[in-house]
């Protein structure tokens, strides 16, 4: 298997090493399934409440899940904030920051993210978007465009590797930053690195150079692993991972699971309405949201894959929907075109991922170490040859 | 009301602020270490931990995250720079903060003392744009904190679009943190009534503030004092320490002279020259310059026994000022010390000032 060295020092071996998993933090009130659009009006998401999900964090760990996703939004606390808070409470799992760029100087977040490693021994990391809703941004004093913004995001990461990357002293000179002897304190504290991962998400051509060229793992909505293969070719030979961003409702049958889907929607026909969720897809930018609204078109991408939830929980609901067997398939067959870390979600929040953790992960473990076995087997014939 | 004393913490054991050349510094800190700090300030009667802003040190919001869930009482005074993050995200930071801490946290903005750190965050205005730029900033923050609807903002340097927040300031009694803001110049002093609750001012004699403090003060904000502190049990100790610590000092770096060159704040500039223009390192009795060499201008120290700094902090109070911003060498020792020997000393002093004013008050209503 090929080991590449990439830009930022870490190395990518596609389809050997185990598969992440990330699990994205649920916030207060937010227990059942709740619309992207809802999220919006409810008070009680704004407010942090430590307790609940620390707790959450400590089932995260103990379902062996990497890290917990904890994104931004008007609606919401502060990521940073929220996973210095949190990081007190649980010791194991990671958080990863979503952020964009236009929000901070590129100093300022580095020395923010510097401080939290520092906390929490290096347990973050981070994902860049690029930003998928113009109304929302103008509320953060950002007008720049679709393409502006990538822009901007690639110069921004680029300036903060300067200061991860640890020369004496970091200038930059660009269109949107332009920074003169800048110099940081406080490194990057981690065991094993000198700047966090960065998960670039989006489905725009522009997310996939800048996940390229400043990240270490391209993080898009999932589709079918076929459409997927030809998408992800030229990024992983670019020595960077590979993600998907889905939903998971797994139940101990298919039946169950797909019973449990529709009954989230409230339904079986409910799938092909457009409802809360239209006004929200008119006004985002998103490339890839407005795509994946589109793929709710069709009910099921695969016998597993299900995009009912789309059109009324928002783009991220595209679902792997089965029993434990059927969903460690699933994603052994992301595994085998290139695809090795996910960020799921799921509803009920915490029950979803503790039945991932008990039933589905330790299924995809075994189909792991079976083709693992195969491949030495392989390869110890091969030498003997 | 009682005077309010709020106390700097020392985020990366600068023992000597400013004695060391930054390049030693590593900002790195221990967390243990800053909580002590926090739990022997909740034990000084301090109300307040200022947490400095600065290329050498950790990023202040994000370590009052982690403190605040490991304390109980003690506040949070956050000091921050408006050019290096939308005000959208500093409000949703800060209430963040609100929230898990049942609001102990106070802003300190600080408008930026040096250009060249200043590039370093890519921020290249200069002085008065700088405090232009703070007006907006605080203007679009109040906004957020007002919560009356969505935030619209046309300035020069923010414009904000329906702007919302979901995450409230908490607690509700008060719906935004206590708003400290530091400087000397013209613009400092007005920025501070626009916006402010309390202007810090760096120490002087009580002669030289007399005059400025009651037309701030007339306006509906504290004015508080920025001074370090070295008390020990009598006066003589507390000078002879002070000289000791000079004389070891002088051996290093004159930082002060370097460093007024290069910044372009009034505040800074004029207490520096305060030190050098005065024929003594004794503007009274107990305000002393002689640090101010070799650590800087926030180097302007109350200095003598508990009597002597208690007396001198009620004579601030006589004149209008109702906050202090202290400093020590080292600051827990300080701290503790000035706890322990000094504020009781304070409130006594306080108590008996009101008594005394009470019959004042009896005796005039008596004349008449």
């Amino acid at each position: 298997m090929a080991v590449a060295e990439t830009l930022h020092g870490h190395s990518v071996e596609v389809g050997s090493k185990p598969l992440r998993f990330h699990w994205r933090l649920p916030y207060a009130g937010e227990s059942t399934g709740m619309a992207m659009a809802d999220q919006a009006t409810a008070a009680a998401i704004g407010l942090p409440d430590p307790k609940a999900q620390i707790e959450f964090c400590r089932h995260a760990e103990e379902c062996g899940i990497d890290s917990l996703l904890v994104d931004f939004g008007f609606a919401k606390p502060d990521p940073m904030l929220l996973a210095a808070i949190l990081g007190q409470g649980a010791k194991k799992i990671k958080f990863i920051l979503a952020y964009r760029s236009g929000l901070f100087s590129p100093a300022m977040f580095v020395q923010q993210l510097n401080t939290l490693s520092a906390l929490i021994d290096g347990r973050l990391l981070l994902n860049i978007v690029a930003g998928y809703s113009p109304e929302e941004q103008r509320g953060y004093g950002d007008f720049l465009s679709h393409d502006a913004r990538y822009e901007r995001t690639e110069e921004f990461l680029a300036a903060c590797h300067a200061f991860w990357n640890g020369g004496a002293e970091v200038n930059f000179a660009g269109k949107h930053y332009r920074i003169e002897k800048g110099k940081l304190k406080t490194p990057f504290v981690s065991p094993d690195r000198s700047s966090p991962e960065i998960i670039v998400g989006g489905g725009s051509a522009q997310a996939q150079q800048l996940a390229r060229r400043e990240g270490t793992c391209w993080m898009q909505l999932a589709d079918e692993p076929e459409k997927i293969r030809a998408g992800i070719s030229t990024v992983l030979a670019s020595s960077v991972e590979a993600g998907l961003r889905l939903c998971m409702i797994s139940r101990p049958t298919h039946q169950g699971a797909v019973q449990a889907a529709r009954a989230l929607i409230g339904g079986e026909h409910h799938a092909r309405k457009s409802d809360g969720q239209t006004a929200f897809i008119e006004k985002t930018d998103s490339v890839s949201f407005k795509a994946a609204y589109q793929r709710g078109d069709n009910e099921w991408l695969t016998r597993t894959l299900w995009t009912g939830a789309v059109r009324v929980q928002g783009p991220t609901a595209i679902s792997l929907v089965g029993s434990p067997a059927e969903i460690a398939d699933a994603i052994m067959e992301y595994k085998d075109i290139g695809i090795s870390q996910f960020i799921l979600s799921g509803w009920p929040k915490l029950a979803e991922m503790m039945f991932f953790g008990r039933e589905v992960l330790p299924r995809i473990r075994q189909r792991e170490a079976e083709r693992a076995a195969k491949g030495d087997a392989r390869s110890r014939t091969s030498v003997m040859n | 009301m009682s005077v309010r004393f709020h106390w700097s913490l020392s985020q990366v054991g600068d023992k000597f602020r400013r004695a060391n050349a930054t390049t030693d510094m590593k900002g790195l800190f221990s967390l243990e270490t800053q909580i002590e700090f926090c739990r022997a300030a909740e034990e000084s009667g301090i109300d307040s931990l200022l947490m400095a802003v600065g290329f050498t040190r950790p990023d202040p919001t994000v370590l009052s995250a982690a403190l605040g869930m490991e304390t109980k009482k003690i506040k949070f005074m956050v000091a921050c720079r408006p050019g290096v993050i939308s005000p959208t995200v500093f409000v949703q930071q800060i209430n963040t903060i609100s929230a898990v801490t049942n609001g102990r946290i106070h802003i300190n903005i600080v408008t930026g003392h040096s250009p060249h750190e200043l590039r370093y965050y890519g921020d290249w205005l200069d002085h008065d744009q700088r405090y232009q730029r703070t007006d907006e900033f605080l203007s679009v923050c109040r906004a957020f904190w007002r919560r009356d609807g969505e935030v619209n903002f046309e300035g020069q340097y923010y414009q904000i679009q329906n702007g919302r927040l979901n995450t409230p300031f908490v607690p509700g009694e008060r719906n935004s943190p206590e708003i400290f803001l530091g400087g000397n110049s013209e613009l400092a002093e007005r920025l501070a009534i626009k916006h402010a609750n309390c202007l810090w001012r760096f120490a002087d004699s009580p002669e030289n503030l007399r005059s400025r403090i009651p037309e701030i003060t007339s306006q509906g904000i504290e004015v508080g004092l920025l001074v370090s502190v070295l008390a020990r049990p009598t006066r003589e100790a507390a000078v002879r320490d002070a000289n000791t610590m000079v004389r070891s000092l002088a051996a290093k770096q004159q930082f002060g002279k370097e460093f007024a060159q290069r910044t372009d704040s009034t505040a800074y500039r004029s207490t520096l020259e305060l030190a050098e223009k005065s024929d003594s390192q004794w503007l009274t009795p107990w305000l002393w310059t002689g640090a101010i060499p070799y650590l800087g201008s926030p180097a302007i120290a109350l200095v003598g026994g508990p009597k002597e700094i208690a007396s001198a902090i009620l004579e601030y109070k006589e004149i209008g000022i109702s906050q202090f911003l202290f400093m020590g060498w080292p600051d827990l020792d300080e701290m503790i010390f000035f706890g322990r020997e000094v504020l009781p000393l304070v409130r006594d002093g306080e108590a008996e000032l009101a008594g005394a004013a009470k019959v004042a008050r009896r005796f005039s209503y008596g004349s008449c």
